[in-house]
């Protein structure tokens, strides 16, 4: 039985704009266990990136706050913790790797000082050291002829070769937790496919948890243990990554599934989900799906679906299913 | 027996690169080197390529919206490449455009309605109230409604504004239409919606697409017929059915290997080494020797030409004879 | 108070203010020249002579700098090139010099002092409309535009410009106290208009009796820097009010 390294309980955190009041995330809870890969699935506005900020304390304040929840770490709320403490966990214990690493990548430093950088700051560990700790991890991450890409500026790299650099900088502490936000959304077809090779063998090879942040399924079916679906900052659906594609309880998840265009057959017309995603700022009440919804019923418009046990392992947030 | 719509003979397009004191020129970034193929009346081709393929060049030089370096484009029966100003702008009622970026594709500063009218205003279509009713039509014809006319682009979606955009080049009666990765940036369950909105138009109207994307998954849905392109020359062009099930380029191998689809299970994957070469200095050969998991020793030194191996089945590649 | 444009110019001739006993009364709260013409009746008639100023040149400055720098960013190439190799030299253009021959040549006028002012001021507007405009000019609407058939002229006039303005009105209200106190300084100095009774023509008599009405000059002095700050802030909350990352 494996422990939870992360658990996330009644996460909301909100936006408070001029123009009302944007609850990004609205209460969501979750797990993630050691050595476990979860993939935060979900469209643009669910609420994914904003978990994993919220979870690193990187939403901008103002205009974000978090109003509320707990997320603890091992057994540290990481939202109650002082200061200092929580720096110290961010950056060695729970990492983050980026969408983009051209941004990610400070333009004026050589990659191998980018990575000796954030070794430093956490490890007691001389210059020597570190140059051979960054090195070791270029070479993980695949970047042939590492001790001369030490040397590289980010401009010298290319798209897939900064990606790699990104992550090997965020394992630079061998964190125990790595977010990882669509890391393989920007990039072409093959080097998507380089990338996750990469974090196929950061599975086997540490004993590390990825919470992956992705909106492709395709990616979650190769890369994920479980998957946590999301809509308009709540949750829909959690379960492991075989019982979800293949038995897949709510409307919204069903509805996303039979969206995706099939590369084995042509189809005269695509299924699509009608509608598009409710205004975060004034949303309907009750289920936040219903008016997209082909088997909404009355109580979806009244009442917030609570999670119900499906299966093993497998939670769905739909009336539905009482 | 329909007739060809569009020719393209020989296209290309380089960009001089100068440099140095004098600017001298350097040599030739060569984004579409040698582009041969021909579109239908109604029919869609799929262009399928990496990122700086030369794909969205060699839709724009279509147009003329970059002007080719070389080569000839045949538009019912007349080379457009010989056009002066004033048939050129004729022309532009003929073959339109759709973007990629719904955020940057519609002037902020108009309203939608202005936006969608444009095109009349500038071929001096009808008289005000004319322009209105049309405008009107086009919104309901793309899933819209006549009283969005007035309202600005930021209050829409993304699903939205590229319904807009598609409208905007609806209005003045095309035969062929670029379509420029019209759905990359929108989430699946819209990219599904525009889709079909694209097929249904394409069945109303006999319009002709070349469908630029990066998605085979997508291109398998909305083609007839599928070329790929990699660094700046198409190495496949085939009939969709015998694309899909008969691909013989081992870049478009790897390209159908790396994708991840739900409904596939289990595939091996073929992960390209390296990235792809500077345009600026294409490997000798054939353009794809570096990185081919299949290369013989003639490949270095001599270039495929693109040869038709059975039934239209188009491929570049020393492996197959015509 | 009953004051009209006539009354209130300042004659040179008269040299200096002088309070007679009349400082600080109801009537006259700021004392009166020589001639019993109202300090404070000058001081309102000023910051229309000011804020005249400062309006026009600007919007010459910014016209001027608006069409050139449009234009440069769409047309490119050569055009550009030229364009901004004469921007470069304009920037370097000693407006002063040519002033004060246009003074030797014809005499202070405030008409003139208008003209120069916004013919040699146009650079800075030039340069950042310019740099707007080309990052607009990859924007795909741009594009949509030419591939119905927009000519260069209707691409300049119906979307670039539209999606400058908010910049440009930015510029206008932080450039509008330069010019003012560009047109308080030459003032100062004597090369100003003398038959109109600016801000710096009020200072200048000022100056000759610090001593004892100090507050001649000290008046026109705050209230240029009020002026300027005030537009400052205006410029500052505009630029806030149309970027569009500041509302979320």
């Amino acid at each position: 039985m494996k422990d939870a390294i992360l658990r996330v309980r009644n996460l909301k955190t909100y936006f408070f704009t001029r123009r009302g009041i944007i609850k990004a995330v609205d209460g969501i809870d979750f797990d993630l266990l050691e050595s476990e890969c979860l993939c935060l699935v979900g469209e643009s506005g669910c609420g994914k990136t904003v978990t994993a900020l919220s979870i690193l304390g990187l939403i901008d304040s103002p205009p974000g706050r978090i109003v509320g929840g707990e997320i603890y770490y091992h057994d540290v709320d990481l939202l109650g913790c002082p200061r200092d403490q929580l720096r110290h966990i961010r950056g060695k214990e729970i990492a983050m790797v980026f969408q983009d690493a051209q941004s990610a990548l400070n333009p004026v430093f050589t990659i191998g000082n980018q990575i000796v950088e954030q070794v430093k700051l956490h490890l007691e560990v001389n210059d020597r050291e570190a140059k051979g700790r960054a090195i070791g991890l270029l070479e993980e991450v695949g970047i042939p002829s590492p001790e001369k890409a030490f040397s590289y500026y980010p401009h010298q790299l290319s798209g897939g070769m900064k990606q790699r650099a990104m992550i090997a900088m965020s394992l630079s502490c061998a964190p125990q937790l790595l977010i990882a936000d669509e890391p393989t959304t920007a990039v072409d077809v093959t080097i998507k496919a380089q990338i996750l090779d990469i974090f196929h063998r950061l599975k086997d090879n540490r004993q590390m948890s990825i919470l992956f942040i992705t909106h492709e399924f395709g990616v979650v079916s190769e890369i994920g243990d479980r998957i946590a679906v999301m809509y308009a900052g709540r949750l829909a659906e959690i379960a492991t990554t075989s019982e979800l594609l293949n038995n897949p309880k709510h409307p919204y998840t069903t509805g996303l599934l039979k969206c995706l265009p099939d590369i084995t057959r042509e189809r005269d017309r695509l299924e699509s989900i009608p509608g598009t995603v409710p205004s975060l700022i004034d949303p309907p009440g009750g289920c936040l799906f219903h008016p997209r919804c082909d088997k909404a019923v009355a109580i979806c418009r009244e009442e917030q679906p609570p999670p119900l046990a499906v299966g093993d392992g497998h939670t769905v947030f739909c009336h539905l299913y009482s | 027996m329909t007739d060809k719509l569009l020719e393209v003979e020989d296209l290309k397009k380089y960009y001089p690169v100068t440099g140095g004191l004098l600017s001298r020129h350097l040599g030739d970034v060569r984004a579409v080197d040698g582009v041969s193929f021909y579109i239908k009346e109604g029919e869609t081709l799929g262009l399928v390529g990496e990122s700086g393929c030369g794909k969205s060049t060699l839709g724009r030089a279509i147009l003329r919206l970059e002007e080719p370096t070389e080569g000839r484009i045949i538009y019912k029966g007349t080379d457009i490449t010989k056009l002066g100003k004033k048939e050129l702008r004729e022309l532009r009622k003929e073959i339109q455009i759709i973007f990629q970026d719904p955020q940057s594709s519609l002037d902020p500063r108009m309203t939608i309605g202005q936006s969608i009218g444009e095109g009349l205003l500038i071929h001096g279509i009808g008289d005000d109230r004319a322009r209105v009713k049309r405008v009107d039509e086009i919104l309901e014809l793309v899933g819209l409604e006549a009283q969005h006319a007035l309202r600005y682009p930021h209050e829409f979606s993304s699903g939205q504004r590229q319904r807009v955009g598609i409208g905007r080049a609806l209005t003045v009666n095309p035969k062929l239409i670029i379509a420029d990765e019209p759905v990359s940036a929108l989430d699946v369950s819209i990219q599904a919606q525009i889709l079909n909105l694209m097929l249904d138009l394409r069945r109303e109207f006999g319009l002709a697409y070349l469908f630029i994307a990066h998605d085979l998954s997508v291109i398998r849905q909305i083609s007839h017929r599928v070329a790929v392109m990699y660094l700046g020359k198409i190495v496949e062009l085939a009939e969709r059915g015998e694309f899909f099930q008969n691909a013989l380029h081992p870049y478009t191998e790897a390209l159908l290997s790396a994708i991840l689809d739900i409904r596939q299970k289990g595939k091996t994957r073929i992960l390209l080494p390296g990235s792809v070469p500077s345009a600026l200095n294409p490997p000798s050969g054939c353009r794809f020797h570096t990185r081919c998991h299949r290369v013989l020793p003639i490949c270095h030194q001599e270039e495929p030409q693109l040869k038709d191996v059975g039934s239209g089945h188009l491929v570049a590649c020393h492996l197959y004879r015509a | 108070m009953g004051f009209t444009i006539e009354e209130s110019v300042y004659k040179p001739e008269t040299g200096q203010f002088i309070t007679k006993t009349i400082t600080g009364e109801r009537q006259h709260p700021l004392g009166t020249d020589n001639k019993g013409r109202d300090l404070l009746a000058m001081l309102i008639s000023g910051a229309r002579i000011s804020l005249q100023v400062g309006l026009f040149a600007t919007g010459i400055a910014i016209a001027l700098g608006t069409l050139i720098g449009v234009t440069s960013a769409y047309l490119g190439g050569k055009v550009d090139n030229a364009l901004m190799r004469f921007t470069d030299i304009m920037m370097t253009f000693p407006f002063f010099l040519l002033l004060v021959l246009i003074v030797f040549i014809f005499g202070p006028n405030l008409v003139f002092i208008v003209l120069v002012i916004g013919l040699t001021g146009w650079t800075g507007t030039a340069r950042l409309v310019r740099s707007e405009a080309l990052s607009l000019r990859t924007r795909e609407f741009i594009m949509a535009s030419k591939a119905l058939g927009a000519s260069s002229g209707r691409i300049i006039l119906a979307h670039l410009i539209p999606n400058v303005i908010s910049l440009i009105i930015v510029i206008a209200t932080l450039s509008i106290p330069g010019v003012i106190l560009a047109e308080a300084a030459l003032s100062f100095i004597g090369l100003g208009d003398p038959t109109v009774a600016s801000w710096g023509m009020i200072l200048r008599a000022g100056q000759q009796s610090l001593d004892t009405t100090w507050w001649v000059a000290v008046a026109p002095g705050v209230m240029l820097f009020l002026t300027v700050l005030a537009f400052n802030f205006l410029g500052d909350g505009l630029r806030d009010a149309f970027d569009p990352r500041s509302s979320v």
